[in-house]
């Protein structure tokens, strides 16, 4: 118990620091949140030019799509808040050899290396797309039951657990692949099937693809199975199913990260 | 997130191995010759498939933005209310088919391989602020100059290396194009001028972009917000087409569709006869007005320059 108070303290400490680091150049950070609220206002743009055309995507009406755009703004801007940064340094820590300054610390190396920088210019992203969530609540005139606030917040918390350990994979991989592509970019392109609902996969030539992303690599589930039970059917089997994937991801990713540091060579230090 | 600027992953950033041909001394013949140069292309072979893994995974992931592009798109056309000119089982949006539609999305990436300068503004305002801009003042050579050339041959060695991708992609999707390829070669003509022209109004945009520097020595979130919102309004995402009255023709009269809207639909027959020839000579007009500003920037922000660092 005391480690994880210890580990609880170290995030509070790490996530002090970071603040006052960025508001030390509030202009970048100012400037980092416009960009992101120019990107949001993008999306939602979007959003609406397509169902200025359609009242309907994939079984999703307008106010339950716009739903999932605020879930995967927020989700992603959390998920970039804490992760992001920390692990698109992970490649140059390599490079560099100066991870080995990082292994020596009394700590848990994943722990460390994952959540050690708190990203803050990203963190007001939860707040807006939050504020897009519950617009659309309040379009569809949504009735308040608790059942589905509580699938909703743990789905979510799974969501994003899940989409950690993709990128905890994604960035382990580094340790092995001479120069890797940014992982940012990788992130795009990966996070990108997370980016709509999967119903667009169904009844087509993808289902089967669809089927692989949601039961093997559970990509899909990260804003669908939050967004669904939110605002679509609340089915407690997917909940379920979702808690099940994050725990055993989070051992697979783990095992896989940890075989990546055993690879590690230490070169250049 | 907002979209990273994608070419900056692409295969192009490998360096191309510079093999200085040594001068043949031996009259060994036709035999050592061959082997010679058998050798050369192996060390070369060697050399690109170094990063084997990462370039064939990269490629892999590349692919998956587009699968859901086009769920998505089939998802709206399975719904959408079609045009009034639509006719039965041929629904379009906003004079565009299902077909059409991706055909278009996927030409916008080959516009962008053209048009997109990754590293280039940033490139410029960091060189101003570290003071590196003196290299260019000391020696006979011009900032602009040298730049375009670096960026024409970083641009060619990108579209040769990833023009195997880009096949296999156009080759799963080769589908979508039926009926949509140019058969006319001025329409051929047309679209790799666009392309060319693409480049030309890319690239003095950025610079522009890069010469504010001489202003305010931190141009990232400016950069940020300007490549973020040209994602949108260079119609990337979607043909300009598709957005209500006023936007579309907002859009349709700014520089900014010229580097990916504009040539994917020459490519498409969308613009032909007259408004073709109008278009072209816009967007040449839109690239000389670059590089007029480019330039206008860069002498007056040297006159403004004061060398710190460096």
């Amino acid at each position: 118990m005391s480690s994880a108070t210890r580990y609880f303290r170290l995030i509070g400490s790490l996530g002090r620091y970071a603040l006052a680091r960025e508001l030390s150049f509030r202009g970048n950070f100012l400037a980092k949140v416009s960009v992101e609220v120019l990107w949001l206002g993008i999306l939602l743009a979007f959003y609406r030019t397509i169902f200025a055309r359609t009242s309907s995507i994939a079984e999703w009406s307008e106010p339950q799509y716009l739903f999932f755009v605020g879930c995967f703004f927020a989700l992603n801007g959390l998920i970039e808040t804490l992760f992001l940064e920390n692990c698109d340094g992970f490649a140059e820590l390599v490079r560099t050899g100066d991870l080995d300054f990082l292994l020596l610390k009394p700590i848990d190396e994943q722990f460390l290396i994952t959540c050690r920088r708190v990203d803050w210019s990203t963190a007001p992203n939860v707040v807006m797309g939050a504020a897009v969530m519950v617009l659309s609540l309040w379009q569809m005139h949504w009735a308040f039951e608790p059942a589905r606030i509580v699938a909703f917040f743990v789905s979510f918390a799974c969501g994003v657990m899940i989409a950690y350990c993709f990128m905890l994979m994604l960035t382990s991989v580094s340790v092995w692949m001479v120069r890797n592509q940014g992982l940012m970019e990788m992130w795009w392109l990966f996070s990108s099937l997370a980016r709509y609902p999967k119903e667009i996969f169904s009844h087509t030539w993808a289902d089967p693809i669809g089927r692989f992303f949601t039961y093997i690599l559970p990509i899909l589930l990260v804003v669908n199975v939050p967004s669904q039970a939110m605002v679509r059917i609340l089915d407690w089997r997917m909940v379920g199913f979702t808690l099940l994937a994050t725990i055993v991801l989070f051992w697979v990713s783990r095992k896989f990260f940890q075989k990546a540091l055993r690879s590690y060579r230490s070169a250049s230090s | 997130m907002t979209p990273p600027e994608l070419a900056t992953a692409a295969p192009s950033e490998m360096e191309v191995p510079a093999f200085s041909m040594p001068v043949e001394s031996n009259p060994a013949g036709f035999a050592a010759t061959l082997r010679k140069y058998t050798k050369i292309f192996r060390a070369s072979l060697v050399e690109r498939l170094t990063y084997r893994a990462d370039f064939l995974f990269s490629t892999l992931l590349r692919f998956l933005p587009m699968l859901t592009t086009i769920l998505l798109w089939q998802a709206i056309y399975a719904t959408a209310t079609p045009d009034e000119t639509s006719t039965p089982g041929h629904k379009r949006l906003s004079g565009f088919q299902f077909d059409e539609m991706i055909a278009y999305l996927l030409m916008v990436n080959i516009s962008r391989m053209f048009s997109s300068m990754p590293g280039l503004a940033g490139g410029i305002a960091r060189d101003i602020r570290e003071g590196t801009i003196k290299k260019y003042l000391l020696q006979p050579l011009d900032l602009i100059g040298y730049l375009l050339s670096y960026r024409v041959a970083h641009k060619v060695s990108y579209i040769i290396s990833s023009a195997l991708p880009y096949a296999v992609l156009f080759f799963i999707c080769r589908g979508f194009f039926r009926g949509h390829v140019p058969t006319e070669p001025t329409v051929w003509l047309a679209f790799a001028t666009s392309l060319v022209l693409a480049f030309a109004v890319g690239f003095f945009f950025e610079a522009s972009v890069g010469m504010v520097g001489f202003w305010f020595l931190e141009v990232t979130s400016i950069l940020y917000i300007v490549m973020t919102l040209n994602f949108f309004i260079s119609g990337h995402m979607f043909p300009l087409d598709l957005l209500p009255r006023p936007w579309s023709t907002i859009l349709k009269s700014l520089p900014f569709q010229y580097m990916a809207y504009f040539p994917a639909v020459i490519f498409l027959g969308k613009v032909r006869g007259a408004a073709l020839a109008y278009g072209l000579l816009l967007q040449l007009c839109w690239a000389g007005v670059f590089i007029c500003l480019a330039r206008w920037l860069y002498r007056r922000g040297l006159r403004r320059y004061s060398a710190y660092g460096g």
